[in-house]
């Protein structure tokens, strides 16, 4: 009967089971740099939002509205924002900026801060304090709300601020827990629609009559959803009050 | 084999193991975090925190299925059995991998939060009711605490403390870890990818895992199928080799190693003192049998380390009955001397006519 090779491991490894050892090793090293090269490939794209640091501080002047989550429109632009332009505006970090904005509901206001772009979503990140917001000389002109009647809609809940590029990839079920954290922080939600809702991919999304996202939908965030609710018109801002008890998740 | 703690017991063989191990690590790593961003053609880079945590927990995952292929593998074939050697360091290595991948998502999505990191990652998703959208970073929490308490126990000194059997068992945390690692892909970056190479890769690491150790516990159990009677049968005479062991697998579970040395029989337990490493798959070296894992080492006859060494296993009393040699089911305290018994002598063969001769 033939001796086979027998591995101690405080003596040197026989000879008949070096070769094979050394075999194993190249293909071990081998195989994990192929399983990072395939999956790291395999990453899907995390689309084309981002902070815009290169457009530079952008300052503008306008209306404060709460949806009632801060929008402002804006009256008095710059060579990027125009008037008549409607943009939803956060804090740094995982915050909203309710608290500067709260006093100003209504009013004429100058913000500054830098800002988040996916797509037609456009968001402003406030510098801190009164640097970011603050009240501005002139008389407000009225925002009237134009209803557009109730829609089905079919889509995804988003927290605002990491859709727009704050993070990338910033929506899926792997970025609940993150988007969850935003919106406990009053960051703006954003329904992402599968099709176009009066020329538009992106609403804002609230509860009814003019609260914040009920709790109840931090559930469904993350996850494709069909649900009801009016919307409405607040300058060129699109906002679907949507209709918790709707809500159905769909494939 | 020691007779002292010291933080590692260098030797030339975990050198190369930890040397192999780590550049296979840092090709991952590096492959995955400068390589494939150039491969990727996004408009847009995925965020650089986003990236290292997913090249570190893709890194984890494949180690932790590598470390549990290199048990069944060994089982099926005795050639990977230094993969054995040295897989601790392995596993401290894995958790280390997988404390970075933790590390770069909670200081990711969890910062910039008025919440406290910690406090964000355990309340912020509590749809504990649904399959989508579970909050799956439990799982990877769970997988991360069992993961390090593998590493932190992984000493010797923790295997004496809590003597092998419970350290074995605790040590049996590295399968619930990776069921925990399987529910934290599946529930978490598997919902959301739209390229499935990934998918396809995880589903074959995990098919391996279990595939290897259906095809290992089908072997054993065909090899030592259990015997009834109060003698165990372990094998014929004629199967024995001298210098190594026959396994027989007793009616309680328990398996025993009966070695030939020096044209005698003697039977020890078939679990290593040290890490209940399988004896019976070892060797008899320097007449002292030698554990395949390890190489702590004992004398057959009694089940002793040679001094100054102290570790002791069982024995076993031994008979032949006709062609078969069997074992008492009742094993002898640790240490103590059996008197080996000898093989018989082999019968003559009958004369053959010389070449060239005629009847």
């Amino acid at each position: 009967m033939s001796e086979k090779p027998f591995f101690v491991g405080y003596l040197p490894a026989p000879g008949p089971l070096r070769t094979f050892l050394l075999t194993v090793c190249i293909l071990l090293i081998a195989g994990l740099g192929g399983a990072g090269l395939l999956m790291g490939a395999a990453q899907d794209d995390p689309g084309p939002g981002a902070f815009r640091f290169d457009y530079g501080r952008q300052t503008v002047t306008g209306v404060v509205e709460l949806t009632p989550y801060p929008v402002i429109h804006v009256t008095e632009g710059n060579d990027r924002i125009k008037p008549g332009d409607s943009f939803l505006m956060t804090a740094g970090g995982k915050s909203g900026v309710d608290s500067r904005a709260e006093p100003l509901d209504g009013q004429l206001a100058q913000v500054s801060g830098v800002v988040l772009e996916r797509g037609d979503l456009y968001m402003l990140q406030l510098r801190g304090g009164r640097n970011g917001l603050q009240a501005a000389e002139g008389d407000a002109p009225v925002i009237t709300p134009e209803p557009q009647g109730r829609w089905k809609l079919a889509g995804e809940i988003c927290d605002g601020k990491c859709l727009a590029g704050a993070m990338r990839p910033g929506r899926g079920l792997a970025h609940k827990a993150c988007a969850n954290l935003c919106l406990l922080g009053d960051v703006p939600p954003i329904f992402v629609s599968t099709q176009p809702v009066l020329g538009e991919e992106f609403l804002l999304v609230t509860g009814p009559d003019g609260t914040r996202l009920p709790r109840e939908a931090y559930d469904y965030i993350a996850q494709f959803i069909t649900a009801e609710g009016e919307i409405t018109k607040r300058g060129d801002l699109l906002v679907w009050e949507i209709d918790v008890d709707t809500i159905e998740v769909t494939e | 084999m020691s007779v002292k703690y010291i933080p590692v017991q260098w030797n030339p063989n975990k050198w190369i193991y930890d040397a192999v191990m780590l550049a296979g690590v840092a090709l991952f790593l590096w492959v995955f975090l400068y390589v494939t961003p150039e491969v990727l053609s996004h408009e847009r880079a995925i965020n650089p925190q986003i990236h290292n945590a997913r090249a570190f927990g893709a890194c984890a995952f494949v180690m932790l299925t590598v470390i549990l292929c290199i048990g069944p593998a060994a089982r099926l074939d005795k050639r990977f059995l230094p993969l054995l050697y040295n897989r601790r360091h392995f596993g401290v290595m894995t958790a280390f991998v997988a404390l970075t991948h933790a590390g770069y998502i909670l200081n990711w999505y969890f910062a910039f939060s008025s919440r406290d990191k910690l406090v964000g990652l355990l309340s912020a998703n509590t749809s504990f009711g649904q399959v989508a959208g579970f909050p799956f970073e439990v799982f990877g929490i769970f997988a991360l605490i069992c993961l390090l308490i593998l590493a932190a126990t992984s000493h010797d000194f923790w295997l004496k403390f809590l003597t092998p059997p419970i350290w074995k068992r605790l040590h049996y945390l590295i399968y619930a870890a990776y069921f925990s690692v399987a529910a934290h892909v599946s529930l978490g970056i598997l919902q959301d990818q739209k390229n499935h190479v990934f998918t396809v890769l995880f589903m074959l690491g995990a098919g391996a895992v279990i595939v290897l150790h259906i095809a290992a516990w089908l072997s054993e159990r065909r090899e030592t199928a259990a015997k009834d009677g109060a003698w165990a049968e372990v094998a014929n005479v004629g199967d024995f080799r001298e210098g190594y062991a026959k396994i027989a697998k007793l009616a309680n579970g328990e398996r025993v190693a009966v070695y030939l040395m020096e044209g005698k029989l003697s039977a020890i337990s078939n679990a290593c003192a040290h890490q209940n490493g399988p004896l019976g798959e070892g060797k008899v070296i320097d007449c002292l049998v030698t554990c395949p894992w390890h190489g702590f080492q004992y004398d057959v006859r009694s089940g002793r380390s040679p001094a100054p060494f102290t570790e002791k296993v069982p024995t076993y009393r031994v008979r032949i009955k006709g062609d078969m040699v069997e074992v008492h089911p009742d094993a002898n305290p640790p240490g103590t001397y059996v008197e080996p018994v000898p093989l018989p002598e082999p019968e003559p063969e009958p004369d053959t006519p010389e070449e060239g001769a005629t009847a």
